[in-house]
């Protein structure tokens, strides 16, 4: 790694859009005798104040501590939030594939259209075509990644099974898997787990501290992954601060995106 | 067989005392969990659901999660066992000691001991033909180590009716599903009696972590606390007439799985719970099959 870097810290905030229409990705609060709401207005406006008040705090943030996260973004949000998407194309976010809207991939009836589509608008939108990936929740049918290596996609990060880059094969040649995260991951520990806010804090240091241990011998990545509607309420914002600020004490630690991440390993791997 | 036909009640205050080798009060026991999840079936647990819910499938992201700890925790756990110069329990599903081929022999290499934890990860009670995975388990241990598991942990500590039987019949001599005791227990079966030696859901990170959302300190805390009280209970003293046994020797467990306790803000904690109790010298750390013959001279 330049510099004799330890550590690559990978920032990746995640937008989504969530259709009023149909039941709601996730709740924070469940219907009175648990019935399933339509429309589920709590649970949609819960998810709104992300996009309304909770994404500007971390350009805030992000702006302030010079780092350039990777946008993992429904394209949608690209007309249907244009300035939240406008501002991060702005910040120098680098944009990365999140499907059309947020539901399971399975259900997605021409999964190579919708790829295509969900491509197409962010490269119109930035003037790039991503080179980076991430099922909606993560999640993969059997020929995602040959579907996803047809569309030109380089990297993806739905295979959170590494601490290093690795290759998979497809048939359409290899796709790299960068270590995202379902750790530090605001979902599954605010919003599945049920943690405390200021827990973020303790697993993202935890980790960084082994990580950048290990990292004296190979470097490590480190993902973050953080969703507006989640880390971005003012209550757990500041927990969110306190990691950059931990980490940020250390020196050979480097903060890239995907494609960054992604240039150095394909470097790397070629110069053994 | 009801669990009630094959050992009477017991109370731990009123039985003949256990007693450990030099002295010693306590003989811990940790048991390193490494299994194959099958990416065709749905996941055995998980870590991240669905947008909107249901269960698709593949579900890749949680097999993802769960091959992590055999790519990479693993190898950090194996450290801190190392460094803690013990041998541990590995309890293996039958078809990932080929997939994994590379952890096997790391335990190998170590002396660890191999116990069956069923052919897959997969409940006993949907197993299709339950002899034969139990059987097929004990081939796959006996190919890679040249000896018969003596120990076997059913998959999520699942059991049909008739496991303890089947068990004893295919050769096994003790069981870990039962934790219902802290020392050895005798279960009967339609032939020869099985030990059931005390395994833990206390002191597991399915449960803390997966089940009940601690934080990953807990794992720590947990297991001290148990060791101080166990520790106690076991110290030496005269039993009053009717009052609860002291003295007798206990048994600990502790249990972990590669790709929970293996996670990298986690493992320290298992390396402090280690090193705390490493600390006490009058503390084993012995295998099952240890416990197993100790507990069987004891008795005789």
């Amino acid at each position: 790694m330049p510099n004799r870097a330890r550590l690559v810290v990978w920032t990746i905030v995640n937008l989504e859009f969530w259709d009023i229409a149909r039941p709601m990705a996730r709740q924070v609060l469940p219907a009175p005798t648990g019935q399933v709401l339509l429309p589920d207005v709590p649970n949609w406006a819960w998810h709104e104040y992300g996009m309304r008040v909770g994404v500007w705090r971390f350009f805030e943030l992000f702006a302030r501590l010079a780092i350039r996260p990777t946008l993992s973004i429904n394209a949608r949000v690209c007309e249907e939030y244009e300035r939240v998407a406008r501002a991060a194309r702005d910040a120098g976010w680098e944009f990365m594939g999140h499907a059309w809207e947020q539901m399971p991939i399975h259900n997605v009836e021409d999964q190579f259209a919708m790829i295509n589509q969900s491509l197409g608008m962010l490269e119109r939108f930035t003037g790039t075509r991503p080179v980076g990936w991430l099922g909606p929740g993560l999640t993969q049918t059997e020929d995602t990644p040959d579907l996803l290596a047809a569309a030109g996609v380089r990297y993806i990060g739905d295979w959170v099974y590494d601490d290093e880059p690795t290759e998979i094969r497809t048939a359409h040649g290899p796709l790299v898997t960068l270590p995202y995260s379902v750790e530090l991951n605001d979902i599954p520990m605010m919003l599945v787990q049920h943690h405390e806010s200021a827990y973020f804090t303790q697993r993202c240091i935890d980790t960084f501290e082994r990580l950048y241990r290990e990292g004296a011998e190979r470097a490590k990545i480190m993902a973050i992954a953080i969703h507006p509607y989640i880390s971005g309420q003012p209550h757990r914002m500041k927990y969110l601060e306190t990691v950059y600020d931990h980490v940020n004490r250390y020196a050979g630690v480097l903060h890239w995106n995907g494609a960054e991440i992604l240039d150095w390993y394909m470097a790397a791997r070629g110069n053994r | 067989m009801l669990p009630t036909e094959r050992l009477d009640f017991s109370a731990i205050a009123h039985r003949p005392k256990l007693a450990l080798p030099d002295g010693a009060r306590l003989a811990v026991w940790v048991i390193v969990n490494v299994e194959e999840w099958d990416p065709a079936q749905p996941m055995p647990r998980t870590v991240l659901t669905p947008p909107a819910g249901g269960a698709p499938m593949p579900d890749i992201p949680n097999w993802a999660w769960h091959e992590y700890g055999n790519r990479v925790g693993f190898w950090r756990m194996l450290e801190a066992i190392d460094e803690h110069r013990i041998r541990a329990v590995l309890a293996v599903n039958g078809s990932a000691i080929g997939r994994y081929e590379p952890i096997a022999r790391a335990a190998l290499e170590r002396g660890w001991e191999f116990i069956g934890h069923g052919f897959t990860q997969k409940s006993m009670q949907k197993v299709a033909d339950e002899r034969d995975d139990i059987r097929k388990t004990a081939a796959a241990i006996r190919e890679f180590t040249g000896k018969n598991p003596r120990g076997w942990l059913g998959p999520g500590l699942t059991e049909t009716w008739e496991t303890p039987d089947l068990l004893v019949e295919e050769g096994y001599e003790y069981v870990c599903d039962w934790v219902l005791d802290d020392e050895p227990v005798l279960l009967g079966t339609r032939t020869k009696p099985i030990v059931g030696v005390p395994y833990t859901q206390e002191c597991n990170d399915v449960a803390m972590m997966l089940i009940q959302h601690h934080k990953a300190e807990e794992y720590y805390d947990r297991a001290v606390d148990q060791f101080e009280q166990l520790y106690r209970d076991a110290a030496p003293r005269a039993a009053g007439p009717g009052g609860p046994s002291r003295g007798s020797a206990r048994i600990m467990a502790l249990v972990v799985h590669p790709y929970i306790m293996g996670a990298p803000h986690r493992l320290k904690y298992f390396r402090a719970a280690l090193a705390h109790i490493r600390a006490y010298h009058d503390v084993l750390f012995w295998t099952g099959e240890q416990i197993l013959d100790w507990y069987r001279a004891q008795r005789t």
